[in-house]
């Protein structure tokens, strides 16, 4: 996928360098003065306090990067002191960047139109045709409005001489426009003082120009466009980035198998019904969007898409086929190119780079490879592939030299360019590291708006690799403006080109996610009550060897493997030797992320849900899942964060665990709308909380103990269902099964009761999209009133007392009437609202090739 | 001759298929030689979705999609196809050398139109199923002797081909690798056209794929059975004095009238008859294929025009070249 980190490995060969702050004389360059002065009165002590500060609020925002396949998350890393440039240098690059942006443009309209640029020979035929990045199938395809490229990236470096160059140029999906916002929020609160005086020119208009540029994208006469963010998914390297987008933009998050052409369009598999999608901001590299037509191997596709895009139902950006761009040789003739498309010279040089397809320079590159990185023309998403000639020993070089003359066309080379150093918060103290600029430009009207500022990315330290994935840090970027900058709105300067669009559509697999975010949340919450009480009695009765306090333990024991449903456990073979010694089972039960049932499993799909359904959740819900993910990153090495340290999830981080539970659950109560998706979270909160409750009755209640173990039992039981506090009020006795069956099971007004459950859910299920209405029953609703009559005339007395050799037969039967209308329930919703996607094949090819007739 | 194709696809799902989409390239296109009277594409159930356009390298494809569920999916493409093409005449095998041919592609000077030149260029370049490999630029270098006419070394490299390679159903699938087939010294017609694409491509030679059908005999006393010819493929390479000039080295010779062309591309990549995406939860899909290739009267006349004028006629009379041809029967 396109990403932020493999654009600017640029290996500083060169030691020469410029100093962005300061001036070779000594002097601090305009602009600079604020933030040097700033810099000067910290001591060793405040810039680190300054950098966990930074650290501190991004692990709150939940900012991560992923490790291309890998799916290991790094925390995104900022330096806190920003880039400055002045507002007249800027004018000057951003007049570059918008010359760049319409020159490749007018490229791009070529390239998939008449092609005159290669039969006038200013674009080597081949150097197109045998480029991945040449889509045949896109043949003869315009998108909407005047321009072909939509969004534009390009890396900025600043060179020895003072000059700006341009290293790379992204035009496929272009990451990294979100990180340089969040990279603002969080700049702006650390140097708060300075960023205020400063006149930071805002980001804001950028992304109100992608929203204009969207709605002028859009296919026909469409005057509300339904647009979503395609996504590959959450474990993608740059997902945090999508989610952010599509929030911050009001877009639907999806992914390839949320989408569905149908009819020759493009439909949202929506809650409800499908939802017809008039553009698509696609941050999937175009090869892998469609499997019928482009990559057949790709299931993050939507199969058709090409067709519609094609017959104009849809508009794609950015533009499907502009990945031909990004060939690195095509700089060696941009000069040409834009001589005699535009009749100007460019603003913007290129790092100097010569095509190795031509004769001539390639004799001059070879004859001296040490000198020239090298480069493929097709470029590996996620994985910088430049070779630095200055490294090759002699056997390398002949390596080399054979790669090279095998398909030479297939490779440029550059001259290593030598980024200027910018001051940066290290681990101790001020240090100078190399940054390159990655800066944004957008369709407007007839021309493009570029971001003021940008993405700058950090070496990690005094060489050479600026790429995310090998520790590259990152900074805001300060465009000085005016001290009267108009302060507008993120959304709104209250112009009248506002567009108005609707209100983003929840995919049924949003809702999906949501649903089991409910269960796992739930299920997470109950297992960990059961442990901690578990932890609880042991520690009370940690001398005893027989009695009710042993018979007690016993029950809470076999009970925790009948609710998780990890058997044998506690209940099946072996569990004598288990019940007489259960630490390793008990830590399985907390730690073990591979085995479902436990703690850590839950926690681990909580997670995974919240991940996909992120653009859907309050921002504070990462405090939350923060917290819960450093903790069950000890457990394993994979997603350890970076601050964790190895270890289990032990039993006494239990507290933290339900409290960060807790919380996911008061965000839920308090920040969320009502709206169908929190209903289906809410749903299956119930469903879970009603098979937890129903599972613990059943384990500890219908056995009948001695009297006295008994009561430890029930008390036990009302701990871990939240209720003992209840019981305590209203019953002013010591805990007895009938009682406790009162208040758990037919209670309507006890949160924790088994008819509260129900209650909730049946008016859940009447919320939810589909529903026949007022005074009818759905399918979904059937079970739910079963069992909420049976509650109703159940007696709870007569259920209690009702046994015979020890075991409570009726109470027994009873519950797992109960779990059955639970369960059935839960799946009636499953049945009637989740789609099921049939796994996406191939259509055999006909290989008979040749009978012989 | 003109010829009737009826191709018939039919796939048979273990379970319901909610979706389908597929491409298809399974209409003979006009061209010099080749004149299509009528050609219809069906699918059966009726798809939400049948569009045709032009591709890239202008041939016929029909784009379909179902959204209905289905348990069954079927693909007719039938056409009737006037081919007055002949084989290239033995005189062209005296033509312009390998090596200048290879320089005009390259740029050098020499004839041909300019544009169809640079728009050959494209199939100098290795595609997927045709790279230039050592392997295959070694296979092919004994038939480029230094000078030797382009046309006459082509000729060779065919017949070498069909002398050193077992046609062997089965032994390969549609994504073999050239250098497999190498290896294996076996394959059927699509591995021995991209064995010569290959070949010619890494001599700096342009060579395309064509896809299409070639008329087949029944064995000698029995009747010809309906359904019984299969789809075939073959080379073509660019002479640029010439044009295109196809060659079949599954059967060893040049094309000619017996051959109607649906379509072509860097290789069968581009040009699958028929590809699709299904989405099912079962795991097995019965194929069939039936493909009848018939001589039928021409169209309202009792005898098949003239033949149009174009690359491959532009050249004096041609000699037909498969009259010495076995009459029973060719592989594909």
């Amino acid at each position: 996928m396109t990403s932020v980190l493999d654009g600017a490995a640029e290996p500083g060969i060169p030691t020469d360098a410029a100093n962005e702050m300061t001036a070779p004389d000594g002097s601090i360059r305009p602009g600079w003065e604020g933030l040097y002065g700033a810099v000067e009165a910290m001591d060793l002590r405040q810039q680190r306090r300054l950098r966990r500060e930074v650290a501190r609020l991004l692990e709150d925002d939940g900012v991560t990067y992923h490790v291309p396949g890998t799916g290991k998350r790094l925390a995104w890393q900022l330096d806190p002191l920003p880039l400055i440039i002045s507002g007249e240098e800027w004018a000057g690059i951003e007049a570059g960047i918008v010359q760049r942006a319409e020159l490749l443009n007018l490229v791009l309209a070529d390239l998939y139109g008449p092609r005159t640029l290669l039969a006038k020979g200013l674009l080597p035929a081949r150097l197109v045709h045998d480029h991945p990045g040449f889509l045949r199938a896109l043949h003869g395809v315009h998108l909407h409005g005047p321009q072909q490229l939509f969004t534009y990236a390009a890396d900025l470096a600043r060179m020895p001489d003072g000059a700006m160059v341009v290293l790379g140029e992204r035009t496929q999906a272009p990451s990294g426009a979100a990180y340089a916002l969040q990279n603002r929020i969080v700049t702006s609160r650390v140097m708060g003082q300075l960023h205020r005086t400063s006149h930071v020119q805002r980001l804001a208009p950028y992304f109100r120009a992608l929203r204009r540029g969207l709605q002028q994208v859009a296919p026909g006469d469409v005057t509300l466009p339904r647009t979503v963010l395609l996504s590959p998914g959450s474990r993608n390297e740059t997902a945090f980035e999508h989610a952010l987008l599509a929030a911050r933009l009001g877009l639907s998050l999806v992914e390839g198998s949320d989408l569905q052409v149908r009819d020759g369009r493009v439909w949202l598999r929506s809650l409800g019904h499908p939802e017809p999608v008039d553009v698509i901001v696609r941050r999937i590299d175009e090869e892998w969007c469609d499997p019928l037509e482009l990559r057949p191997d790709s299931l993050i596709g939507v199969p058709g898409l090409v067709n519609a895009v094609r017959n104009g139902t849809v508009a794609v950006v950015n533009t499907l086929g502009s990945g031909v761009l990004e060939n690195p040789a095509l700089q060696a003739f941009l000069p040409g190119l834009a001589q005699h498309l535009l009749g100007q010279s460019l603003r913007l040089p290129s790092v100097h780079t010569v095509w190795l397809g031509e004769e001539e320079g390639r004799r001059e590159v070879m004859a001296a490879p040490r000198e020239w990185l090298f480069k493929p023309t097709a470029r590996t998403a996620g994985h910088d592939n430049t070779i630095v000639g200055a490294g090759l020993d002699d056997r390398e070089v002949l390596a080399l030299r054979a790669r090279v003359a095998a398909a030479p066309h297939r490779w440029v080379a550059q001259e290593p360019a030598s980024p200027a150093r910018s001051p940066s918060i290290g681990t101790d103290g001020i240090v100078d590291r190399r940054t390159v600029l990655r800066t944004f430009a957008v369709a407007d009207g007839s021309s493009y708006t570029v971001m003021p500022g940008g993405l700058t990315r950090v070496a990690p330290d005094d060489g050479i690799i600026i790429a995310n994935h090998q520790g590259a840090w990152s900074k805001d970027t300060w465009v000085l403006g005016d001290a009267h900058q108009p302060v507008t709105g993120f959304w709104s300067d209250g112009g009248a080109d506002d567009p108005v669009v609707p209100d983003a559509t929840m995919p049924s697999r949003a809702a999906e996610n949501l649903y089991w975010l409910g269960r796992y949340a739930e299920r997470a919450e109950g297992v960990a009550r059961l442990l901690r009480e578990i932890e609880a009695r042991r520690t009370e009765f940690h001398e005893a060897t027989s009695g009710p306090g042993v018979a007690c333990i016993t029950a809470l024991l076999q009970a925790v493997t009948q609710v998780t449903t990890t058997y044998p456990g506690f209940v099946g073979p072996g569990a004598d030797r288990r019940l007489a010694s259960p630490q390793a089972e008990l830590t399985s039960l907390a730690s073990d992320e591979r085995r479902p049932g436990t703690l850590a499993h839950a926690i681990r799909n909580l997670l995974d849900s919240v991940d996909v359904v992120r653009d859907q959740l309050s921002g504070d819900t990462w405090l939350v899942v923060v917290d819960l993910q450093r903790r069950l990153a000890r457990t394993d090495p994979a997603n350890r964060m970076p601050t964790a340290e190895p270890g289990e999830l032990r039993l006494d981080d239990m507290a933290r665990v339900l409290h960060g539970l807790l919380s996911i659950q008061g965000l839920a109560a308090e920040n969320m709308i009502r709206d169908a998706g929190w209903r289906f979270m809410d749903a299956g909160r119930r469903i879970e909380r009603g098979l937890q409750i129903l599972a613990l009755l059943r384990a500890t209640t219908t056995h009948v103990r001695e009297e006295a173990a008994d009561g430890l039992v029930a008390e036990s039981v009302l701990r871990v269902a939240e209720s003992i506090i209840t019981y305590r009020r209203r019953y002013r006795s010591t805990a007895r099964v009938s009682t406790l069956l009162d208040l758990l099971l037919v209670d309507p007004d006890n949160p924790r009761s088994l008819t509260y459950q129900f209650d909730r859910l049946a008016e859940d299920l009447t919320m939810l999209p589909g529903h026949p209405g007022a005074g009818r029953v759905s399918a979904t609703e059937r079970p739910v009133l079963e069992a909420s009559t049976a509650l109703r005339v159940a007696d709870t007395d007569h259920l209690a007392s009702d046994h015979s050799d020890q075991v409570r037969g009726e109470l027994d039967d009873f519950l797992s009437h109960l779990y059955g209308l639970m369960s059935r329930a839960g799946e009636e919703v499953r049945r009637a609202h989740f789609t099921h996607l049939a796994p996406q094949r191939t259509m055999r090819a006909d290989t008979s090739g040749g009978v012989r007739s | 001759m003109t010829f009737a194709v009826v191709h018939t696809t039919t796939y048979t799902y273990e379970s319901e298929v909610s979706a389908s989409y597929g491409e298809a390239h399974l209409l003979p296109r006009s061209m010099p030689g080749q004149q299509v009277h009528t050609a219809e594409l069906t699918v059966t159930p009726t798809p939400g979705t049948l569009d045709e356009r032009v591709d890239w390298f202008g041939n016929r494809t029909h784009f379909f999609e179902l959204s209905a569920g289905h348990t069954r999916l079927s693909v007719t493409a039938s056409s009737t196809v006037d081919v007055t093409r002949q084989p290239i005449g033995d005189q062209l095998l005296a033509s312009q050398s390998w090596e200048s041919v290879r320089d005009r592609l390259a740029g050098g000077p020499g004839g041909g139109d300019p544009a169809s030149v640079l728009a050959a260029t494209e199939f100098l370049l290795a595609s997927d199923q045709a790279p230039t490999t050592a392997a295959a630029a070694a296979y092919a270098v004994p038939s480029f002797r230094p000078g030797r006419p382009v046309l006459e070394a082509v000729e060779e490299l065919s017949s070498r081909i069909h002398r050193d390679f077992e046609f062997q159903p089965g032994a390969t699938t549609v994504g073999t690798p050239v250098d497999d087939v190498l290896r294996r010294r076996a394959g059927v017609c699509q591995d021995f056209a991209h064995l010569t694409i290959a070949a010619l491509r890494s001599l700096g030679l342009a060579a395309r794929y064509v896809s299409g059908y070639l008329e087949t005999d029944p064995p000698p006393g029995k009747p010809k059975l309906q359904g019984a010819d299969v789809s075939h493929a073959w080379a073509s390479v660019f002479v640029p004095d010439i044009g295109w000039v196809d060659i079949d080295p599954t059967n060893d010779q040049f094309v000619g009238d017996r051959y109607i062309t649906t379509a072509w591309g860097r290789d069968y990549g581009d040009v699958a008859p028929l590809k699709g995406v299904i989405f099912t939860d079962g795991d097995t899909q019965r194929l069939e294929v039936s493909v009848d290739v018939r001589r039928v009267r021409p169209a309202g006349t009792a005898s098949p025009g003239p033949a149009p004028t174009g690359p491959a006629s532009a050249s004096p009379a041609p000699q037909p070249m498969v009259q010495q041809q076995s009459q029973t029967g060719f592989d594909v």
